[in-house]
């Protein structure tokens, strides 16, 4: 669950080169966001121009089970072009590349994080999965998503107003623990040790 | 099925520490998603209750909770639940969880709330997998490399995510940080060997990254703003493609006249019709040719002139076989004597016009097939009408085009029903998707007091009556209950015309706007088809069918229709369209405990349990996640990245539990 | 010398503050140091402020050390994780500059790389906790240094007129918690505000300079109204520069509103820190005036 970005128009006509591409959209997570207009007009663009063999528009594509499948059924098409472009997110685009290993299989889109999805989507908190969990310190505002600079000890001296330095549309992250600590009573977590964040706590999932 | 559960216990030196201080506790922990759907207890919670209790902890009460994060449905399990005397709650669950709760603590509560502590430390994975749960990732770097690298992620793959080409430390291929792992150079470096595309890599520009392009912040926004439109009026729903360019601009057309038309008895909820004519009967338009056989039952009407030739099963779009009446037609359209208009509006009482829609056989004609006449007797007073011009179906453009082509009728039609129910006032509901309808009835309207149009959020299922009521209404019809327990009546744009007919025209419901359309269809359009008309013609006379691979017909929308297995079937009364679209190739996979389906249901049921239910014929299972609630608006079966069909498991269940009673 | 033993022995402390220049070129600031700024205590030189690249911290201060002048080495968490950060500690100490003033830095979109990748392993608190590790002998990672550790006067700052100055005073209680021993301000243009702030907290036992800036001109000030975190210049200050231009244009206004402030202040606090951005030329007068000098 991603959000996706179409690249410039330039660099995805250089994909194509003036060869034959064949098209596969992935609508899956569509509810969250895919640029949907942006990407039929341009491969409607491509269509016209006669460099397109075909066009599978389906959801999921990271489902390699189904995606195999659909796929099958677009066997002649996929095999008359010269790439297969993707519009998904890197994960759908990998999946592809996987399944189509002889074939050049290119993205057309740049996947933006979507911080913490985790189960149901799209919300409005954030997490961002540091490993070790800050929120008992902070009133349950997590400092590493709600803070530009991701700071664990307390405001920086950027926050103007209560907003960010970064973005004055973005409430200050320790203004609001600060609040929030200060509503629900409990001031003293700020008393805690000097907190040293620890970057070695990923879980390597790709193998 | 990778296991990407996301959270795990905290040590037991920090939990003593978190602990400290506080004597009773109640603790909340979620289901957790993205992973294998089983309900045997995830064992964090009692491992946690178990150091509690060895620390001297007062366990005051414990939740386990589907999708924590899910803040509506986590709200309306727990209101109440903590008991008193608790001093703090502590979660066990992902960061996500633990806000929700912490925020529902801090903004619900009066008093002091309740301090919110976390047993749990999220797990930090690098990059973020697809919706299918398989090892593969993506870190989301905002500058898909994948072009460059043959369609390995660099980012993710290589422990440096190094953009240019293999670093040193490669020793046998493996990674200088963990020799188990491959390094993704020498993986690319191959993959594009073998495609013969070294050069092109090696005429790359270099490529640098940047980080200027993610932010919490945009992606924060942006997620708050798709929050809000799913949430927009009432909770759940969906957004599917709308696909109504096809004939939303095509006038209407009158389709040819049949040769034979089959008219099924049943084109209704309720006991089906009894005929009233025999094999070799001479017949007009109008006529009855079947009677309503019971309180919740309809007639049915000739929609030709012509001899009646078979009176026997035929075959049903939505029931397999049923008996119908085969009326080879004259071509004449001789109408029927009994086809002349009634008094006026302001002449006739209530109980005539009831009478008249009874006669006239009108039906919901939106699908479901209700008597409308039954609907006008409500046993609760109503203040409000809805005329129901949503159509969130994609693809259906029936209503819109009767709005826009019969826009007086549908105003009469609903001028007739406002007076037969004794409402205050009556409101034309529209989807923003139809501007031009929205300004034709506004101007339609204006000269009615109690009368207006409300612009609708476009949203399926919007035009489920229930969801219809909420959204405008805000009232919430209870569960197992009418739109008129909470003093409504809801009513669809054809019906209405279709009351209109028969007061001023005095003709019975012989045939309606159907939406002929789909990316197979060669000539989509929309028609004023006879009842009774065969399918299969209506789409030969659209050009047939175009393009490669399987097609999917149905009669209705892709949502909620019917898939149509033999074409040869009639039109009914409640045929608003028919579909010739793509087949989805797919195949159900494993429930992946995504929570999306809870996420989209617009009655806030959980379907996952609905699909794993109905696999174990635990009836009572599903009857106790209020099965019986359920639409079928098929939004969780749209959304189910698992491809799970969730309302034929839905149905089966529904069957199930109705033969328990 | 570390600025602290100043403090411990009451002396009134004055800093002023130096940027480096986007170039490997400091003859100028060299000479501007000299002629200006030698007469106070230390000299602050700015790493890469604003998020703008420019010629290195530590190299600048040694040069300063070089010319005489007592440098006090600022060190952001922006661009170097924990490795190069304690590095550049044992860096400094090695080439025997001693004071060091730890802070987290502005974001890396606020300046001519908004491209690059925003580090901020170690935070403020963080940096200065690991300060005071080295000087204990041990790294961040536990391992045992060779040798005599290093010794710094370890300052920090805070932003007593921020809008959220609860906030910024829990802040500052978590850095003494960490070690700081002396604290600079962001610019003072509110007395009253600081006195305040100040009530609040002497009570950390540390030694808190005043910063001042002197207000070049009304556009100036209204440009950090609206734009610079933790500083409100009022409206009577605007007025004042806005009345006589020539006056104003030739720092005179400026200095004396400087002047003004510190003169104010200065019971309150423990020494002066002024951040001239390009007019150290007026450091000498504003002094005198201040009755500093």
């Amino acid at each position: 669950m991603l959000i996706t970005e179409l690249k410039s128009k330039e660099t995805i006509l250089s994909l194509v080169d003036g060869k034959k591409a064949f098209i596969i959209n992935c609508h899956g997570c569509r509810e969250v966001y895919f640029p949907l207009e942006e990407a039929a007009q341009l491969q409607e663009e491509l269509y016209a121009g006669g460099s397109v063999t075909g066009i599978l528009t389906t959801d999921y594509i990271c489902n390699p089970d189904n995606l195999k499948v659909r796929l099958e059924s677009h066997k002649a098409e996929i095999e008359a072009a010269d790439v297969v472009l993707v519009f998904s997110c890197g994960v759908g685009v990998q999946t592809v590349a996987s399944y189509l290993e002889d074939r050049k299989v290119c993205a057309c889109c740049d996947t933006s994080r979507l911080p913490g999805f985790q189960g149901v989507t799209p919300l409005e908190y954030d997490c961002g999965q540091c490993g070790e969990c800050y929120l008992n310190l902070t009133g349950g505002i997590c400092p590493i998503t709600a803070c530009s600079k991701s700071l664990v000890n307390g405001q920086c001296g950027g926050s103007k107003n209560g907003k960010c330095e970064v973005d004055p549309n973005m409430d200050c992250g320790w203004e609001r623990i600060y609040r929030r600590l200060e509503k629900i009573g409990r001031l003293d977590a700020l008393k805690c040790p000097t907190q040293i964040r620890n970057f070695a706590t990923d879980q390597e999932v790709a193998k | 099925m990778e296991d990407y559960t996301k959270y795990r216990l905290k040590t037991r030196e920090e939990l003593a520490q978190a602990l400290s201080g506080t004597d009773h506790i109640f603790v909340i922990s979620c289901n957790k998603c993205f992973k294998e759907f089983d309900t045997v207890e995830e064992p964090e919670l009692a491992e946690f209750e178990k150091i509690a209790a060895e620390e001297g902890k007062t366990i005051t009460g414990s939740a386990r909770v589907d999708f924590l994060c899910n803040k509506t449905q986590t709200a309306k399990t727990l209101s109440d639940i903590v008991p008193e005397g608790t001093e703090s709650i502590f979660v066990v669950s992902c960061g996500l969880g633990i806000q929700t709760i912490a925020d529902m603590q801090t903004e619900c509560s009066e008093s002091k709330p309740i301090p919110v502590y976390s047993a749990t430390d999220s797990l930090n994975y690098t990059g973020h997998h697809g919706m299918a749960l398989t090892d593969r990732a993506c870190d989301a770097c905002a500058q898909c490399y994948l072009n460059v690298t043959g369609g390995i992620c660099p980012i993710v793959d290589c422990s440096k995510s190094l953009v240019n080409g293999q670093c040193g430390g490669a020793k046998n291929g493996k990674c200088e940080v963990d020799p188990n792992k491959d390094c993704a150079w020498e993986k690319i470096y191959q993959r594009l060997k073998k495609q013969g595309r070294l050069e092109e890599f090696l005429n790359q520009p270099v490529q640098m990254r940047d980080y200027s392009k993610t932010s919490f912040k945009f992606v924060h926004d942006y997620v708050t703003s798709i929050r809000e439109n799913r949430l927009d009026g009432y909770y759940g729903g969906v957004h599917p493609l709308e696909r109504k360019e096809y004939t939303e601009q095509i006038a209407l057309q009158k389709f040819p006249e049949p040769e034979t038309v089959v008219i099924p008895l049943s084109m209704h909820a309720g006991a089906p019709a009894t005929p009233v004519v025999a094999v070799g009967d001479t017949v007009k338009v109008g006529q009855k040719i079947g009677e309503s056989a019971g309180f919740i039952s309809s007639p049915v009407h000739s929609s030709v002139s012509g001899t009646v030739i078979a009176i026997e099963d035929r075959g049903h779009a939505t029931r397999g076989t049923c008996p119908a009446v085969v009326i080879r037609s004259d071509g004449k359209n001789t109408l029927d004597e009994s086809v002349k208009p009634h008094k006026s509006l302001e002449e006739l009482t209530p109980e005539e016009i009831i009478d008249i829609v009874k006669e006239a056989g009108i039906v919901g004609m939106g699908g479901a097939g209700f008597p409308t006449s039954v609907k006008l007797k409500p046993a609760k007073p109503v203040d409000t009408i809805l005329l129901n011009g949503c159509e969130c179906e994609p693809y259906l453009t029936a209503d819109h085009r009767v709005m826009l082509e019969f826009a007086d009728d549908i105003v009469f039609g609903l001028r007739a029903i406002v007076k037969t129910v004794g409402a205050q006032k009556g409101l034309i509901v529209i989807e923003d998707n139809k501007p031009d309808a929205i300004e034709v009835m506004k101007a339609k309207v204006a000269d009615y007091d109690n009368l207006d149009v409300v612009v609708a959020k476009t949203k399926y299922p919007q035009g489920a009556e229930k969801m219809l009521i909420k959204r405008v209404m805000k009232r919430q019809v209870p569960s197992g209950g009418l739109p008129a327990d909470v003093g409504c009546v809801v009513s669809n744009i054809s019906t209405t015309k279709a009351i209109s007919d028969a007061i001023q025209k005095g003709m019975p419901l012989i045939e309606r706007v159907v939406s002929v359309t789909g990316e197979r269809l060669k000539n989509p359009g929309n028609y004023i088809v006879k009842i009774g008309t065969n399918t299969k013609d209506l789409i030969d006379y659209c050009g047939g069918v175009v393009g490669d691979g399987e097609i999917t017909y149905k009669a209705g929308g892709p949502m909620m229709g019917f898939v149509l297995n033999d074409l040869n079937v009639p039109i009914m009364k409640g045929s608003n369209g028919i579909i010739c679209v793509d087949t989805d190739h797919t195949v159900e996979q494993p429930c992946i405990k995504c929570g999306r389906c809870m996420d989209v249901c617009p009655m806030e049921l959980k379907p996952l349990y609905f699909a794993k239910y109905a696999d174990e014929e635990n009836w009572q299972g599903m009857k106790d996640q209020h099965v019986m609630d359920c639409l079928e608006c098929r939004c969780c079966e749209y959304i189910c990245s698992s491809k799970i069909p969730l309302v034929t498991k839905i149905k089966a269940g529904k069957a199930a539990v109705r033969g328990m009673k | 010398m570390k600025i602290t033993e100043l403090f411990e022995r009451g002396e009134f402390v004055v800093t002023a503050e130096v940027g480096p220049p986007k170039g490997c070129h400091i003859e100028n600031l060299l000479e501007e140091a000299k002629t200006y700024l030698s007469g106070i205590t230390a000299v602050n030189v700015t790493d890469n402020q604003s998020s703008v690249m420019r010629l290195g911290s530590l190299a600048t201060c040694k040069a300063l050390k070089d010319e005489g002048l007592t440098p006090i080495f600022q060190i952001t968490c922006r661009d170097r994780n924990r490795i190069a950060l304690q590095s550049d500690l044992l860096s400094a100490a090695m080439l025997g500059i001693e004071n060091v003033l730890l802070l987290t830095g502005d974001h890396t979109k606020l300046g001519d790389h908004p491209q690059a990748k925003p580090v901020f392993d170690l935070d403020s608190v963080s940096l200065i906790h690991t300060a005071k590790l080295l000087e204990s002998g041990v790294d961040l990672g536990g391992n045992q240094l060779v040798g005599e550790p290093p010794k710094f006067a370890k300052g920090a700052v805070v932003s007593p007129c921020s809008d959220s100055v609860d906030a910024q005073l829990a802040k500052m209680e978590r850095k003494v918690a960490a070690g700081a021993d002396y604290f600079q301000t962001q610019a003072v243009y509110e007395p009253e505000k600081f006195i305040k702030f100040m009530e609040k907290a002497k009570q950390f036992g540390k030694p808190v300079q005043l910063g001042i800036v002197i207000p070049k001109s009304a556009g100036m000030a209204k440009y950090m109204n609206d734009n610079v975190a933790g500083i409100h210049v009022p409206q009577e200050m605007l007025d004042e520069l806005r009345a006589d231009k020539e006056k104003t244009k030739a720092g005179i206004t400026g200095v004396e509103i400087a002047a003004r402030i510190i003169k104010e202040c200065r019971p309150y606090c423990q020494g002066v820190h002024i951040m001239a951005l390009g007019w150290e030329s007026k450091v000498p007068a504003l002094l005198e005036q201040a009755g500093i000098a």
